[in-house]
């Protein structure tokens, strides 16, 4: 009991660890990408040649981006050369464009986040000068809505992190059947069910029911810890169902390859490649389950999502009930 | 008999031994190899064989499928936001198109009703007072700017639709040719800025554009990388198709083309040399714990066969195959015979550390976990750096760094290659030297915790005291790794906050590297149990490692402590960059610190599991002390 008690507690724990250091990883690259959550942080434009006045509206109403005016490019230059700015960019006009040579320091981790802003201050200098030529333009370009400062996390948290830490247990669930399996024909202790008051579908039974339900206590887990983190969660039980449907549809695979096979080497090839082509396959389908747990936890599921889980319930009860009648149709001892 | 043979005749044979005996042990251990290769062909017979091939080339087709319609075929976040929106709106087909966004009849009390997530009316967002909420107004907004750049697409008036063109330049501002112009230009500075008259900084502009034309050469590879980058980056997100096939021939293009120095391509490439390797190591994994199931290995234990060419030889044909799929993958993504020279050291670790979990493991789903653990591990620690190549040279503590650059075209150095590989092949190597320490009978087919079965292994390494030392040393590469990865996990976080969390850390890594075979030497009853024998085995444990640490020196090679960070982990061991007064007390001050807090440990070692791991706090606390105090003192 404990030793299995230790199994699972290992399991979370790499379970953490792939969490927190995607995690990390998103954290770390958004701060990249959108100097704007990072606090205080304000990238110095230097600004010079002909159209630099346009530039520098456009610069002003881009949040982080802080223009500075210098009448010629060597001025602009040598301020770049002492670090009183960060970029410049010099702008000339030629044959009805704007030209822009952005010259960014090639450092570390600020470049990014200084072509970041480069970028979104000339986006912004492209939108004024697309409306300012819009009668030359068959279809003008929409005016821009404002809106909210947003997290930029919000979006991964749902459509990455939540499906990621809810399959992983489904994944390893399943991997864990081919194990027990496999090493009862390895340890050759399925010739004691010759004297056992148990048949094998008992024993694959228990072995898949107790994998497949491991799935999700650990997503249930998961879960709580979100929301506990601020993390706001929608249709929790719906999920649970997703995840357990998921994680019998994983079980069974596992021990029908287990059963096929007889060897763990080939069963587990078998299974992590069938595991991957299986989700492959859901994932660019119509129903996918990643999109499916993200609409769920996020809270916009409609009717049509709520089908989409009756289904893959659905599946997995016709999956168990194929397994079961497939060990039934196995003779133990001649394995 | 009478008198030895001349010194030369007996260097020669006893080259000749040494020589036959290799050749003998090669031998064997090719035995072993063929031997191993012809039974795994049996058991993946042709059936299961063409089963797995099929899965295979089917997963790569759609994973090759879901790239090449940028990502818009893995519809992750199809409709995760609900928009009011007016059949009549502008911004109609903007929401509609728009793939996070689901289009909903424009209703005001929907939205206080949480019934959609955002309301378009006019030219305004509405949103409700929550976050995803806000994000479903900012993921409007954004929809509207990809609409626009899409339409711009098939506007015949091209220099109406794309205003502005731009071109990026990197440059260097080197520090010393800065600092020397800042301090020349000093008194010219203020009155020449603005009328920019006067010689001296006309030769000064001269200097200065001469060094960015310099870089010129440097530039255009820069130019013609982001170009590479924004094809990557077209597959990844689909911003707005095309990019520059579309621009015809123009070499810069529109802002929203602009992508920020990030290797995403030849980091997906680079990661498709990990996903093989993984499916090798799992059966390896097998294979070795195979040998300890109903002690199937004995067979072999008992031919005339060394523990180490029995291992070597059924590692060898899974080290072939990894380096063949290496191989053929580097051909098809286009890489060169440096990234096979790279992916090899790590599938070396791979399959190392699956040995050892083979050898630790009790049963396959121990085993499960334990290669899961490790694959985990090591893919996080090579992918996560690698993701830096472009930005920080801490990248170049992964190997797959040396992949994503073979993959973009620029060089490595050999310093480069050393730094980035050699903690894996000498880790690999330790690692192996560890399992094959437990690669008898009395371990193989016993059933034993892990943490034993650990303890076993680092035991079967000592012999006398001084082995001690040995150990110590050989511990080096795990504690670089796992101090690199300390300084790559905390250098996001602000230098306040995560210098003394770095040294805490590093003072823990070293301390534990230093006392667990120690430890493991009193469990197994090796040493006496005295506070004398305790004392002699710290400080011997405390000069091998230390001896080790000088190897760390290797970092001064490379440009590592260019980092802040790098240079407040490895500036604490004892390298010192200050004047020569206090350079000879900083040289030893590092060893006596080592002898004190190894002694302490080995002390509390001595006595029992409890002891050992409370003087393992204070010795932990000790050396970090130490370190916060090297770091003030040097700054």
């Amino acid at each position: 009991m404990l030793r299995s008690e230790k199994t699972i507690v290992l399991a979370l724990l790499i379970q953490l660890f792939i969490a927190a250091f995607s995690s990390f990883l998103v954290v770390g690259l958004v701060s990249l990408y959108d100097p704007g959550s990072a606090e205080g942080y304000e990238v110095d434009v230097g600004v010079s040649g002909e159209a630099r006045y346009e530039l520098v509206y456009a610069a002003h109403s881009v949040s982080g981006a802080q223009p500075i005016l210098f009448d010629t490019e060597r001025a602009a230059q040598q301020a770049f050369d002492r670090r009183q700015v960060d970029a410049i960019l010099h702008t000339d006009r030629r044959d009805g464009r704007i030209h822009v040579t952005a010259t960014v320091p090639d450092e570390n981790v600020r470049t990014t986040v200084t072509v970041t802003q480069v970028r979104d201050t000339l986006r912004e200098l492209e939108r004024r000068e697309r409306f300012e030529r819009s009668e030359s333009l068959s279809t003008p370009p929409l005016e821009l809505p404002d809106a909210p400062a947003s997290s930029p996390y919000h979006g991964f948290t749902y459509t990455a992190l939540i499906p990621l830490l809810l399959f992983l247990p489904v994944f390893i669930s399943g991997s864990l059947v081919v194990d027990s399996v496999t090493e009862e024909f390895e340890r050759g202790t399925l010739e004691l069910l010759r004297v056992a008051p148990l048949s094998l579908t008992d024993i694959v039974d228990g072995k898949l029911l107790a994998a497949a339900g491991l799935a999700p206590a650990q997503a249930a887990l998961w879960l709580v810890v979100l929301s506990v983190n601020g993390t706001a969660i929608f249709a929790p039980l719906r999920l649970l169902a997703l995840v357990a449907a998921m994680a019998v549809l994983a079980a069974g695979l596992g021990v029908f390859v287990s059963l096929v096979t007889a060897e763990r080497r080939t069963a587990q090839l078998l299974y992590s490649l069938g595991v991957l082509l299986a989700f492959a396959g859901a994932t660019l389908s119509p129903v996918s389950p990643t999109n499916v747990v993200a609409r769920l936890a996020i809270g916009s599921a409609d009717a049509a999502v709520t089908l989409v889980v009756v289904g893959y319930v659905a599946l997995a009860v016709v999956a168990y009930g194929g397994v079961r009648a497939a060990v039934g149709r196995v003779d133990a001892t001649s394995v | 008999m009478s008198g030895s043979p001349p010194l030369p005749e007996r260097l020669a044979d006893g080259l000749r031994d040494a020589f036959a005996r290799l050749v003998d042990w090669t031998r064997k251990t090719l035995r072993v190899a063929r031997w191993e290769t012809s039974r795994t062909a049996d058991v993946f017979d042709r059936k299961t064989a063409g089963a797995a091939l099929l899965a295979a080339t089917l997963v790569g087709l759609f994973s090759v499928a879901a790239l090449s319609t940028g990502g818009a075929g893995v519809a992750l976040d199809e409709n995760i936001y609900r928009v009011g929106i007016a059949p009549d709106s502008p911004y109609y087909d903007a929401v509609e198109e728009s793939q996070p966004l689901a289009v909903h009849p424009p209703d005001e009390s929907a939205l206080r009703d949480g019934e959609i997530d955002a309301l378009v009316s006019g030219n305004e967002i509405e949103h409700a007072d929550s976050d995803r909420s806000r994000a479903a107004a900012a993921a409007t907004r954004s929809a509207v700017q990809t609409y626009n750049d899409r339409r711009m697409l098939s506007e015949e008036n091209r220099t109406a639709a794309y205003p502005v063109v731009v071109e990026i330049r990197y440059a260097t501002r080197g520090d010393v040719s800065t600092r020397r112009g800042t301090s020349g230009e000093s008194e010219s500075a203020a009155s020449t800025d603005s009328t920019a008259d006067g010689a001296s900084s006309a030769s000064d502009s001269e200097s200065s554009s001469a060094g960015s034309s310099d870089q010129q050469s440097g530039d255009g590879a820069a130019v013609a990388d982001t170009g590479d980058d924004d094809s990557d980056g077209a597959l990844a997100v689909p911003d707005i198709g095309g990019g520059g096939a579309l621009f015809g021939g123009q070499s810069s293009g529109s802002p929203a083309d602009i992508a920020p120095p990030f290797p995403f391509g030849s980091l997906v490439l680079a990661f498709a040399f990990l996903v093989p390797v993984n499916f090798v190591i799992q059966s390896y994994g097998s294979t070795m714990l195979n040998e300890r199931i109903n002690r199937r290995g004995e067979l072999l234990l008992v031919a005339p066969l060394s523990p180490t060419s029995i291992v070597a030889g059924k590692t060898l044909p899974y080290a072939l195959a990894i380096l063949g799929v290496t191989t053929l993958i580097a051909v098809l993504v286009g890489g060169g015979p440096l990234s096979v020279a790279a992916v090899f050291p790590l599938a070396l670790a791979y399959l190392a550390a699956t040995f050892v979990g083979a050898m630790f493991a009790r049963s396959f789903k121990e085993l499960t976990f334990v290669t899961v653990a490790l694959s985990v591990f090591i893919t996080t620690y090579a992918f996560v750096p690698a993701i830096f190549t472009d930005v920080t040279p801490i990248a170049l503590i992964s190997p797959l760094t040396l992949v994503v650059r073979d993959l973009q075209g620029a060089a490595v150095s050999a310093g480069e290659y050393a730094f980035a590989t050699g903690s894996f092949y000498f880790g690999s190597g330790v690692l192996f030297l560890l399992g094959v320490g437990v690669y008898r009978e009395e371990d193989l087919f016993t059933q034993r915790a892990v943490p034993l079965k650990f303890l076993d292994a680092l035991d079967s390494r000592l012999s006398g005291k001084r082995s001690v030392a040995l150990l110590s040393a050989l511990f080096i590469p795990f504690v670089f790794v796992a101090e690199l990865l300390t300084v790559a996990v905390l250098f996001a976080l602000p230098i306040q906050l995560s210098l003394p969390l770095l040294l805490a850390s590093i003072a823990a890594v070293e301390e534990f590297a230093k006392s667990i075979h120690v430890y493991a030497g009193f469990a197994k009853n090796r040493f006496e149990r005295s506070v004398s024998t305790a004392v002699v085995l710290g400080t011997f444990s405390a000069v091998g490692f230390f001896v080790g640490e000088k190897a760390t020196a290797i970092i001064q090679l490379v440009d590592l402590p260019e980092l802040a960070l790098g240079e407040a982990a490895f500036a604490t061991s004892g390298i010192p960059e200050v004047g020569a007064t206090g350079a000879l007390g900083l040289l030893f001050a590092p060893l006596l610190l080592h002898v004190v807090t190894a002694s302490l440990t080995a002390i509390g070692a001595s006595k029992n599991r409890l002891l050992y791991a409370a003087s393992l706090v204070v010795a932990v606390a000790v050396h970090t002390f130490y370190n916060l105090a090297v770091v003030v003192a040097v700054a």
